[in-house]
């Protein structure tokens, strides 16, 4: 980011927040406000102050600080519906606008976590404070943020019916589908990631069940508990990111330095994952991940990355050599030649000549044929299952492969403790 | 997503933490009015105290904040680190005031939480030992409300980055003044770790904005050279010449703007002022005015932490069916005031007593 252009956009600023506090202001005592409520109380269970009888004749005191008014409109907003599923991490709501009962929403309450005692959870900062950035058709929109009585964060996410990419995979006896299938998903899925690194976000959770779908076919990337913007040079990050399966090698290696290649690295497992109908490197733990990388890519050593063995945590298995062109062709052959040569560049051992999201969408392969498919046509499942699918989606933990739910460590231990 | 204007525009900061300088006095006139109406229920009639004015508010959140700065130092936190802490202190009071939630608390909740937003994992324990007379808990017990406070927007943009860039360029573009550009980057890195912190630079302009107005005070030839007057040809020739120095005055005023904001407190103001035994002495009165006239209910932030907390248990248990009295609940653990306060609210529950 060199010379910034400068915003001179303040008189729009100022029509847009005057806007936005004009309801406050249009009401002229906060009691009013809530008379034609039910009779809430403040929204985060504020103590209310004693309603004496005012000495001097005047009205009763309001009960809420302009903050307090602020969250309680935000919460009179939606109505909670039935529970879509409840985690270790949050609670899942299917809900609906008051004003408009058709339109749905997914009301994410985070819970407070037992064994963080430090206040609120991070998983939870890290996912509001991306979501708050990040509006895009292809990244889940957070509507709204809400405390409830007893605390707890409500997140309102716009209500994605259709499950997510995993079910689809997986269900190989119901769901057929092909090329164009194919390069529609991994469209969306490239668009979205390459708006989080425009925007120096690093996701770093991309995998199929993070990917849910929207009522009209649309991709959205879910999930931000384990983001983080990108990091100033010289300051270390954690490799301690990205459920195992696709994970990249510069993080199993334990590099404290890294970039959006991580992403791009997963975004490619993801799209052979689409292809082979199964994830492509299942480690049952880092070493083994280690060893599948190197048997189906090859072995990362200094000819093919320079530097590799310096990494903190550099080992493997043997020397596999680097698969070549031929190899892909006969296993992910069905996307076709231009497919295979971007499959092979978003899983370039070599973080630094892994191409970059930007170059993804730049590749031929979304100009040759197959076309893909238009988002209304592609396949689905039906909305029941989509429904208890979000609910699960939402309320996992992030950084868990779906059958190991309480054991991995990878978001537990993200960061703490090391000052 | 074209510009980077737009982007900005999408951003929290802008949607929900930037205001016209008419907008942002009738938010603060409110809150202080509003904390006025809350509080002075509290005392009797003919003993009711002073208040504070929108005013006088906004000079102890200023003094609390160059205290919060100090606390940052002290602690040794990254120069981002410390402005986001800075910046969610004074965001927490546009919409809280002064007199209703203790400054002296929500600086360690703003400085823990700061760090928690932007990645760095400090040790609760190991904060709360930084500061005299302080556990843990105190500093964890403002954490949701502060977060409330700030909307929930968690990320800060600050001018340092856009700094840097514009470090950069100057170097490429004048490769002879090297010490000259050194010696701006070191000076304006001054300004922006103070100034916009001090004063309402981050609720009215951009990150660009304010770190071209900090330029504009250590170096204004500088800021020519990164906007140049009318250098930029345009293909459609005149028409366009005619905007672009139209958009370069409206940037250019913009720019004056925050930088006469930004100078009336330069970074020397810290030493010279601030931190003077005179000034800390001359706020002696207005400290005292706010013991007298503050929410004295919610004070004691802890105990107010605990209060809801219990107040969400109660919440959980009454489906159950289990009739009890306030007093059973609440009476334990409470002093005898709140349970006063809690008997006096269930009167007024709409909904009644339990049946």
């Amino acid at each position: 980011m060199a010379l910034s252009p400068v915003v001179t956009t303040t008189s729009s600023a100022q029509n847009q927040n005057t806007e936005n506090f004009q309801t406050l202001r249009a009401v002229s005592s906060p009691l009013k406000a809530l008379a034609s409520g039910s009779g809430q109380t403040s929204s985060n269970g504020t103590p209310k102050p004693a309603l004496a009888p005012a000495p001097t004749g005047q009205t009763l005191a309001p009960t809420l600080d302009l903050a307090e008014q602020m969250n309680e409109e935000e919460k009179r907003k939606y109505v909670k519906g039935k529970k879509l599923g409840e985690g270790t991490y949050a609670v899942v709501f299917l809900g609906h606008l008051r004003s408009s009962p058709a339109t749905r929403v997914a009301i994410k309450k985070i819970k407070v976590q037992k064994e963080y005692t430090e206040g609120m959870a991070p998983d939870a900062v890290r996912e509001l404070k991306h979501l708050q950035e990040l509006q895009h058709p292809n990244i889940i929109s957070l509507l709204s943020v809400f405390s409830s009585k007893d605390q707890n964060l409500n997140l309102v996410l716009e209500y994605l019916p259709l499950g997510d990419l995993e079910m689809l995979i997986r269900d190989t006896d119901n769901v057929r589908y092909g090329a164009a299938d194919i390069k529609a998903w991994m469209g969306m899925l490239t668009r979205a990631v390459w708006f989080c690194h425009e925007n120096f976000v690093l996701h770093r959770d991309i995998k199929p069940n993070n990917l849910l779908i929207a009522a009209d076919g649309e991709v959205k990337l879910a999930d931000f508990g384990l983001a983080r913007s990108f990091a100033d040079p010289h300051r270390h990050m954690t490799s301690n990111v990205i459920t195992r399966w696709y994970r990249p090698p510069e993080l199993l290696f334990g590099a404290r330095y890294y970039s959006g290649a991580v992403d791009v690295w997963s975004v490619g497992t993801v799209f052979a994952e689409l292809i082979l109908r199964a994830p492509y490197m299942p480690g049952n733990n880092e070493l083994d991940q280690i060893k599948m990388i190197c048997e189906s890519i090859g072995t990362p050593t200094e000819d093919n990355w320079p530097g590799v063995t310096r990494l903190p945590e550099y080992t493997v298995p043997g020397q596999h050599p680097t698969r070549g062109r031929d190899w892909y062709e006969m296993r992910f052959g069905i996307v076709g030649t231009d497919g295979v040569d971007l499959l092979m560049k978003t899983l370039s051992l070599n973080p630094q000549k892994r191409i970059t999201a930007r170059e993804m969408l730049q590749h031929r392969w979304w100009h040759s044929e197959p076309k893909p498919t238009r988002k209304d046509d592609l396949p689905r499942k039906d909305e029941s299952a989509g429904e208890d699918k979000m609910g699960m989606d939402l309320k996992r933990r992030p950084g868990m492969v779906a059958d190991e739910d309480r054991g991995a460590k990878v978001a537990r231990k993200l960061d703490f403790g090391q000052r | 997503m074209a510009t980077e204007d737009e982007r900005y525009r999408q951003s929290s900061q802008f949607r929900l933490w930037s205001f016209s300088p008419t907008s942002l006095r009738e938010l603060r006139n409110k809150t202080n009015d509003l904390a006025k109406q809350q509080i002075a229920p509290r005392f009797a009639a003919d003993a009711q105290p002073e208040f504070l004015t929108p005013g006088e508010e906004s000079t102890l959140v200023q003094f609390f904040t160059t205290e919060l700065i100090r606390a940052a130092q002290f602690c040794e936190l990254p120069t981002e680190i410390r402005s986001t802490a800075a910046v969610f202190f004074r965001r927490f009071y546009i919409t809280n005031s002064v007199m209703t939630y203790p400054p002296t608390e929500l600086l360690k909740t703003s400085l823990f939480f700061g760090c928690k937003a932007e990645g760095y994992y400090i040790r609760l324990a190991k904060l709360a030992e930084m500061f005299p007379n302080t556990t843990s808990e105190q500093i964890l017990a403002g954490e949701f409300l502060l977060c409330q406070g700030i909307r929930f927007a968690f990320d800060v943009r600050h001018p340092f980055r856009a700094l840097e860039g514009a470090i950069l360029e100057l170097r490429k573009r004048l490769p002879e003044e090297e010490g000259r550009i050194a010696k701006a980057h070191a000076m304006a890195r001054d300004i922006l770790k103070f100034s916009p912190l001090l004063t309402d630079a981050y609720f009215h302009y951009t990150p660009s904005q304010i770190m071209m107005a900090s330029l504009l005070m250590v170096d204004k030839e500088l800021v020519e050279i990164l906007i140049p007057a009318g250098s930029r040809t345009g293909e459609d020739g005149d028409k366009h010449m005619g905007s672009n120095a139209e958009m370069r005055e409206k940037i250019i005023r913009t720019i004056e703007s925050c930088r006469s904001m930004m100078e009336k407190e330069p970074p020397q103001r810290m030493k010279e002022y601030w931190e003077t035994p005179e000034l800390v002495k001359s706020l002696k009165p207005l400290r005292k005015k706010l013991q007298k006239c503050r929410d004295t209910d919610r004070a004691d932030l802890v105990a107010l932490q605990r209060a809801r907390r219990e107040q969400a248990t109660t919440k959980v248990k009454k489906p159950t069916g289990t009739v009890q009295s306030d007093g059973a609940v609440f009476g334990e653990a409470m002093d005898a005031r709140d349970v006063k306060r809690r008997k006096l609210e269930g009167a007024n529950d709409l909904f009644g007593p339990p049946l």
